[in-house]
């Protein structure tokens, strides 16, 4: 009997052992959110969102870089240092495919790609199964739809500019990239072939204009304005897209959306952006103009990294920075000793030229201007030229509206302008000095497949012109993609 | 009448009472001593029924009529069955187990006899590992087949890297598990500072009894999935003997560094730099500095750096048992000093373990011990920290002193100061300065600690439940001085982190014994294991020290850091079984299955099962083989064979299948992004254990060797395969279940009883384990892994069909004595050639005069070299005993494999760095000259192999080691009023010697630490240290 008892409560104590195991295999982490818990509340819900915005920012995209590569390959700056952490490799045409350039935007774009369509898939799956329907109102559901998909349609056309021929050649019949759209989060799926240039493009407009109709008109702050994607952001990013694909009436039907038919021009619906009457002002503190229409905000806490942002490349005092060409026939030379964009240039010790522009040299908070209003103005005026072939009163009235802004003196009058030609050769000009530093001018010579004109560096080396049919005009895939992407092919 | 009558009632009373048992008496003595034997267990074979000897050797026992012998037993001495064959009285004498034989091994959830056992198991007896040392693992070296230990370097408390037949995983952990009387515990580092801090060094190595190295799949087969990399199972002594024995065990030693650098003093200095710089084209001289007392400055750095460390050690014991409670208690303290200055371990721990046998059925018992300990360590040097006194004692110039001529200390800002020198800014710290200034220590409480009840409701079914804890807390305090060094640029940094981690083990098993047919011994043992283990740390730091005399976090300071912690915490549940059976002690089966849970893995895929069978056969019970020639020969011929498969899970986190988020901002506005993109798939990693041995004694068991082939085939290694970077996967890799390894190799363990007499006892032990490793197969994706050491140089490189971590280097050839030139070999097998004082474009060019050659790289022209691995070790430990001297001289040795002395570099490196005397005496001068040290150019940092490893600082580590001698004396006759029995004073060199053809320091050497994908890289480590110590050891 007394062992009948033992062997009993023995028995007892293992089969207790079942009972209290299950939370302890399922442990649940005290220190990071999961994908179980990431949608439970709105705030939650708004951090992804501008969690999207944040993987833009990285240093090595949208936070400093990109903006720098799209200059520096051009003719305009030369760099203080061969040091290649520095796009020295960039600036003097020798990247290849194992390039840390061209090995880093590529990741840091597709990774900013990928957080927005898991992003995306999370958010329609909370929606469609009920979990959000008490959290979020419809309209913040279409407005956080519409900022993922323009945030994506940016990320794309980013890739292009750099890792495949323009739209112009071939009407966009060249190898583009892979077009990822579908949130991926294991293995498997690596191989995916690059779509076509066309291809892609067409994904950007159907992003763009799938966001457009969801979108907020504006937000309650300057500064939501300038740093959160609304209507206008849409339209004015379309307006560059469209210009791109050479559909000039396109841009002047986008264009109209947001531009008034008379000067001072300025948006009619949505948030009210016009010209900024002072250029300078656009550069300062707070950033958040009516004339700054997206850019990436800073703070002292929230930099872009070491040797990855604006100012960074443009400090008079830093070894690794770059100043301006003033030879004759350069940008330097075609400004006017009084206009507003040459008086903001700084000069150092040894007389030579840096952009004013990112002046925080120390905490580095100025922030990134991705699209502005002057570029929608100019991209309208362009456009009107090109469509019907003619100058119109409009189009110099758009392109004077610019120019004076900066440069009281320098009025066009339609007669100055004695074929289209003249016009097109005034516009690139403006925008030209007007985007310094702004990552535009790589865009403008690509669009149009014109020659990257030769730079003397002096110490550092001189470069030859490369013609747009060289395999130099593109970036080529790297070297990471075509080893893991089995479909992928090298782009020249 | 009346009187008889109840005397004939008595005795008829009695007498029927008694008819169903017989009263039986005797003496026990020792057969050797013929003196009478207390606590010898006397019991009636298959029954509970027992008792014990009393002081004079006397037992008296009831039994049952009928009942054929008494078995009498006692440790140290052969069981003996003697027949009752109806005497009354039984006395008998016990002969000493002097060959071991019924010696008991610990297995895994049990213990079984030696000679019963069937898995791969080494024994180690507590006596073996007693030598200076802090934990017990830095003793095992050369203990036990198949075990290789290796010492990282002589500073205190600095974990040793330990390998049960090989490497066996590549990005989880080869680090065997370690488990306490039943309790699996912490190991490793756990300081998060420069005071390294050994979690396995809180147990006292006195309190250790028995280690047993479980190492095939049979043996480890129920530690499941946690077993590939072996299993060290560590017993704590028990009380026993009716007496109670107090010992104290003390020592006194001193310790200083063994072979450091001979580097050039100021006179040499000055002549070698000088002629760089001429050999460069520069103007710039150097000249003696006139110290305070009008001699030049002749700076020998390692005298400020290195001490001779006094140590001092003692422990009191004292066991003993009645016959229901047997018990030991433990009490020590330990302070040692290192062999670097301001390098301090102190311990104080007490242990107290009871076992108690409530009535016949149930026993109970606790173990409890609780340590502290403090270590202070300088920053040591992890390969390339500026700070590393390492280092800093071969780099710094013999010109310049620690002190300015006025006293104090010769800074530049954080930096030593040139003192007038044309040096550039020389950028490493001033040794005496931050060893002054700076501090860092580690302190820990542990508590180990288990309770146990076992119950045997009938004979042979016994349930046992036990609840371990090991708990652990380290407080990490770092402060750097605002005045040099790393604190300089932060004007002052103090440091706080307080790690708590708490684990609770809870087992109950169930075992069942019985014999069927007389000859059929069988045995099942069913059981569950839960284990939790959670952890919590938090940290703190401040910059801007207020003032210079504050020196610690609570001070007062401008600036607060942000701190931070981690929270986390894992489960095991686990299911498992062994069956065992012989028959009659010829033919043996064991087999086991544990199934696991793991809170880490995805859901759906928590469990794994593992198990292992083995069959042994007793040659020597066989009756042909017993009535033969052979067994005068031989004895006790056993041959075993196994196969298993166990699981490692070091290479899974706590949280690895989940898929997270992270939090940042943008702008000023929080967000968050996905982090970690969770494998759902994830599992164990597999290794499949195969295991063939043969043991025999020869010479009637004089002689007792061991032979084992074994084959580990591990699979399903957790790699992190690489992504197409437009998946935008974070961190562009996923980790997946993909690579497979193999270790193979024979171990051969030899006991040799040489003279067993009653003045003179000589006793060999030899152990000797061959091993290969060898990749074959990483993950699509991955053809090479490479390895960096201080996350600066790539050193070792992992490619399929080679060992683990090859040393990679570009091979050079020496030097060329036309040109003084060192000679490369770039990926197309030309020879290339450096000088350094060359305009940049032509500094790399042919030797065969063809022209410029583009830039040797490791990327381009290295390639894998030599393995890292040891091919053969082992040990070789020879104890005598004379009279009442005794002797010990353990030898340990490894051979077959390279060490890349990166160190070496660092000494011929031609910028102002200091070089060895070497570096002075051999360097080209003029064509001819045939040597392999090259032309001296200053800033040549190339062509010594700092700016890149070459295979010129590659070289054989093969070594053999005097690790321990010993030679003491006992007092056995001493005077009875002192109540002591026996004093035995010893002196004891510890790391005697090293015969090596190493240049290095030593050649046992890891300065990446427990690392699979880095061994065999010595980069700016400090020496290993000798020990000399003398100590008693008092039995009262």
């Amino acid at each position: 009997m007394k062992t009948i008892i033992k062997a009993t409560a023995a028995i007892v104590l293992i089969l207790l052992t079942f009972g209290c195991s299950t939370e302890y295999l399922n442990p649940v982490p005290k220190t990071s959110l999961s994908d179980l818990t990431v949608f439970d509340t709105k705030d939650r819900v708004v951090a992804q969102v501008n969690g999207m915005y944040a993987m833009m920012k990285s240093g090595q995209f949208l936070g400093g870089r990109f903006f720098v590569y799209n200059d520096v390959r051009c003719e305009n700056f030369i760099p203080k240092s061969s040091n290649l952490v520095t796009n020295y490799a960039t600036w003097n045409h020798t990247v290849v495919s194992s390039t840390n350039e061209v090995q880093n935007l590529w990741g840091a774009v597709y990774a900013a790609v990928n957080a927005i369509n898991v992003f995306l898939e999370g958010l329609e799956e909370n929606w469609e199964n009920g979990k959000l329907k008490n959290k979020i109102t419809e309209a913040e559901y279409k407005q956080f739809k519409s900022e993922a998909y323009t945030l994506r349609a940016i990320c794309y056309f980013d890739l292009l500019q750099l890792y495949s021929k323009p739209y112009n050649q071939g009407n966009g019949n060249n190898q583009g990239v892979p077009l990822r759209l579908k949130a991926q989060k294991s293995s498997g799926e690596n191989d995916l072939a690059p779509s076509t240039v066309a291809e892609v493009y067409t994904q950007i407009l159907k992003d763009l204009n799938d966001a457009e109709p969801l979108a907020i008109d504006k937000y309650s702050t300057d500064l939501l304005n300038t740093t959160r994607v609304h209507r206008n952001t849409i339209i004015a990013f379309k307006t560059r897209v469209l210009l791109h694909m050479h559909n000039w009436s396109g841009v002047v039907t986008e264009s109209a959306k947001i531009v008034s038919s008379t000067a001072p021009f300025k948006a009619t619906t949505g948030v009210a952006h016009e010209l900024n009457p002072s250029y300078a002002n656009i550069f300062a503190a707070p950033y958040t103009s009516k004339e700054s229409i997206f850019s990436m905000p800073f703070t002292t806490t929230n930099t872009p990294g070491t040797q990855n942002g604006l100012p960074h490349y443009y400090n008079p005092a830093s070894s690794e920075s770059y100043y301006l060409v003033t030879a004759a026939g350069s940008t330097f030379s075609k400004m006017d000793a009084s206009d507003a964009r040459k008086t903001m240039l700084v000069t150092d010790a040894q007389g030579r030229y840096f952009l004013g522009k990112y002046p925080d040299y120390t905490n580095l908070t100025n922030y990134a201007p991705v699209i502005r209003y002057a570029e929608v103005l100019l991209n309208r005026a362009e456009a009107l030229v090109r469509a019907g072939n003619t100058v119109t009163q409009e189009a110099v009235d758009l392109l004077n509206a610019v120019r004076t802004r900066s440069f009281p003196g320098g009025a066009y009058a339609l007669s100055d302008f004695a074929t289209p030609a003249d016009f097109y050769d005034a516009i690139l000009l403006e925008r030209n000095i007007e985007f310094l530093g702004e990552g535009m001018r790589n865009l403008d010579i690509m669009r149009l497949s014109l020659t990257i004109p030769a730079k003397d560096g002096g110490a550092m080396g001189s470069v030859s012109a490369i013609l747009p049919n060289s395999p130099s005009y593109i970036w080529p895939v790297p070297v990471s993609e075509l080893n893991f992407n089995k479909l992928m092919t090298p782009n020249n | 009448m009346k009187k008889t009558l109840l005397l004939f009632i008595l005795v008829a009373v009695s007498t029927i009472l008694a008819v169903g048992q017989v009263q039986i008496t005797g003496t026990v003595t020792d057969a050797q001593e013929g003196t009478p034997m207390a606590g010898v267990f006397v019991s009636v074979k298959g029954t509970t029924i027992g008792t014990i000897t009393l002081q004079d050797g006397k037992y008296s026992i009831s039994v049952p009529a009928g009942t054929q012998s008494l078995v009498f037993s006692f440790v140290g001495y052969r069981t003996q069955e003697v027949p009752i064959a109806g005497k009354t009285v039984v006395d008998v004498a016990l002969q000493q187990d002097v060959f071991n034989v019924d010696e008991v091994v610990v297995v895994a959830y049990g213990v079984q006899q030696k000679r019963d056992v069937t898995g791969s198991i080494a024994s180690v007896k507590g006596d073996a590992i007693k030598m200076p040392v802090q934990s017990f693992d830095q003793a095992l070296q050369g203990k036990a087949a198949g075990v290789s230990i290796t010492l990282p370097n002589g500073v205190l408390n600095n974990p040793p890297v330990i390998r049960v037949r090989g490497y066996n995983s590549i990005t989880g952990s080869s680090f065997p598990l370690v488990v306490v009387d039943g309790v699996p515990v912490f190991t490793g580092n756990v300081s998060a500072n420069s005071a390294i801090t050994n979690a396995l060094a809180d147990i006292n190595p006195a309190d250790i009894a028995s280690m047993d190295i479980l190492k095939d799949a049979s043996a480890t087969a129920l530690y499941g999935s946690r077993a590939a990399n072996g299993v060290i199972l560590i017993t704590t002594k028990r009380g026993s003997g009716a007496k109670t024995r107090v010992t104290y065990d003390g020592y006194v030693g001193w310790t200083e560094p063994y072979h450091l650098f001979e580097v050039m003093n100021a006179q040499q200095y000055i002549e070698h730099k000088n002629r760089a710089f001429e050999n460069a084209g520069s103007a710039t001289r150097l000249s003696l500095v006139t110290g305070p007392d009008g001699k030049p400055i002749d700076t020998n750095w390692a005298d400020y750096i290195y001490q001779k460390g006094f140590q001092h050690s003692h422990a009191i014991t004292a066991s003993g048992s009645t016959p229901s409670t047997s018990y030991f208690l433990s009490v020590g303290y330990t302070d040692q000093d290192g062999m670097i200055k301001k390098n301090y371990y102190t311990r104080k721990n007490a242990r107290l373990n009871l076992d108690h046998k409530l009535n016949r059925f149930v026993n109970m018992g606790a173990n409890v011990s609780y340590t502290n300990s403090f270590t202070e360590a300088p920053n040591t040097g992890a390969s390339f920290a500026t700070a590393g006194a390492a280092r800093l004692a071969i780099v710094l110039p013999p010109i310049v002193s620690p002190y300015n001529n006025d006293g104090s200390y010769n800074i530049e800002g954080s930096a030593l100061g040139r003192m007038g020198q044309p040096l550039p800014a020389l950028g490493y710290y001033n040794p005496v300065a931050i060893m002054d200034l700076c501090k860092y220590t580690s302190e820990t409480d542990r508590l180990l600690a288990n309770l146990y009840i076992s119950i045997e409701p009938v004979k042979g079914l016994i349930f046992k439940t036990q609840y371990g804890l090991d708990n652990l807390n380290v407080e990490s305090i770092s402060f750097q001085t605002p005045i040099t060094g790393d604190g300089y640029g932060s004007n002052g940094y103090a440091g706080n982190l307080f790690d708590r981690r708490n684990r609770w083990t809870w087992t109950n098993t169930v075992n069942y014994s019985l014999t069927l047919f007389d000859k059929l011994n069988l045995s099942v043992l069913g059981g569950t294991e839960e284990q939790r283990t959670v952890g919590n740390s938090w940290s703190g730091s401040k910059t801007n020290v207020s003032d210079p005399f504050f020196t610690s976090y609570q001070g007062s300071w401008v600036t607060a850091g942000m701190g931070g912690g981690s929270q986390w915490e894992n489960y095991f549940i686990s299911y498992f079984g062994r069956f065992n059976a012989n028959w009659n002690k010829k033919y043996y089966l064991e087999a086991s299955l544990r199934r696991d849970g793991f809170s880490g893995l995805s859901k759906g895929n928590k469990y794994g099962t593992f198990g292992g069978a083995s069959l042994m056969w007793n040659v020597s019970n066989e009756e042909f083989i017993a009535n033969s020639g052979i067994s005068s020969i031989f004895s006790d011929i056993r041959l075993k064979a196994s196969y298993g498969r166990v699981g490692n899970m070091s290479g899974i986190g706590n949280y690895s299948s989940l898929f997270l988020y992270s939090s940042g901002v943008y702008g000023a506005v929080p967000t968050l992004t996905f982090s970690q993109a969770g494998n759902a798939d994830l599992k164990w990693e597999s290794s499949d254990k195969y295991d063939v041995g043969l043991s025999f004694g020869f010479l009637k068991d004089k002689i007792q060797t061991e032979i084992s082939w074994f084959y580990n085939d591990i699979n399903n290694l957790i790699l992190s395969v690489p992504q197409a970077p437009s998946k935008g996967i974070p961190g562009n890799s996923i980790p997946a279940n993909m690579g497979s390894m193999y270790n193979t190799g024979i171990e051969l363990s030899l006991t040799s009883y040489n003279f067993v007499k009653k003045n003179f006892s000589w006793t060999t032990n030899f152990n000797f384990t061959y091993l290969k490793n060898e990749v074959t197969a990483l993950a699509p994706g991955v053809t090479e892994i490479r390895a960096t050491t201080g996350g600066l140089e790539t050193t070792n490189i992992t490619v399929v069909g080679k060992p683990i971590g090859m040393i990679l280097v570009v091979e050079t050839r020496g030097v060329d004595p036309q040109t003084g030139r060192r000679i490369y070999v770039n990926s197309q097998g030309k020879e290339v050639l450096y000088a350094h004082e060359l305009p940049a474009a032509n500094r790399w060019f042919y030797r065969d005069g063809s022209g410029n050659a583009p830039q040797i790289t490791t990327a381009a022209d290295a390639k894998p070299y030599a393995c890292a691995i040891p091919k053969f070790y082992g040990g070789l430990d020879n104890n005598l005993t004379f009279m009442n001297f005794d002797f010990a001289l353990n030898l340990t040795y490894a051979l077959g494999f390279y060490v890349y002395n990166g160190t070496k570099a660092g000494l011929r490196d031609q910028r102002w760095w200091n070089n060895s005397v070497e570096v002075y005496k051999n360097a080209w001068k003029q064509p001819g000259d045939v040597t392999n040290i090259p032309k001296p150019v200053m800033n040549d940092n190339i062509s010594n192999g700092s700016a890149f490893p070459i295979s010129e600082n590659v070289e054989k580590g093969d070594y053999m080691k005097v690790r321990n001698i010993s030679l003491g004396y006992s007092f056995t006759k001493l005077p009875k009023n002192l109540a002591i029995e026996r004093i035995r004073l010893y002196a004891q060199v510890f790391n005697a010697y090293v015969f090596t053809k190493y240049t290095g320091s030593d050649p046992e050497v890891s300065t990446n630490g427990d690392t699979n994908l880095a061994p065999g890289v010595d980069r700016n480590t400090a020496p290993q240290s000798r020990t000399w110590s003398f100590g008693a050891t008092i039995n009262f």
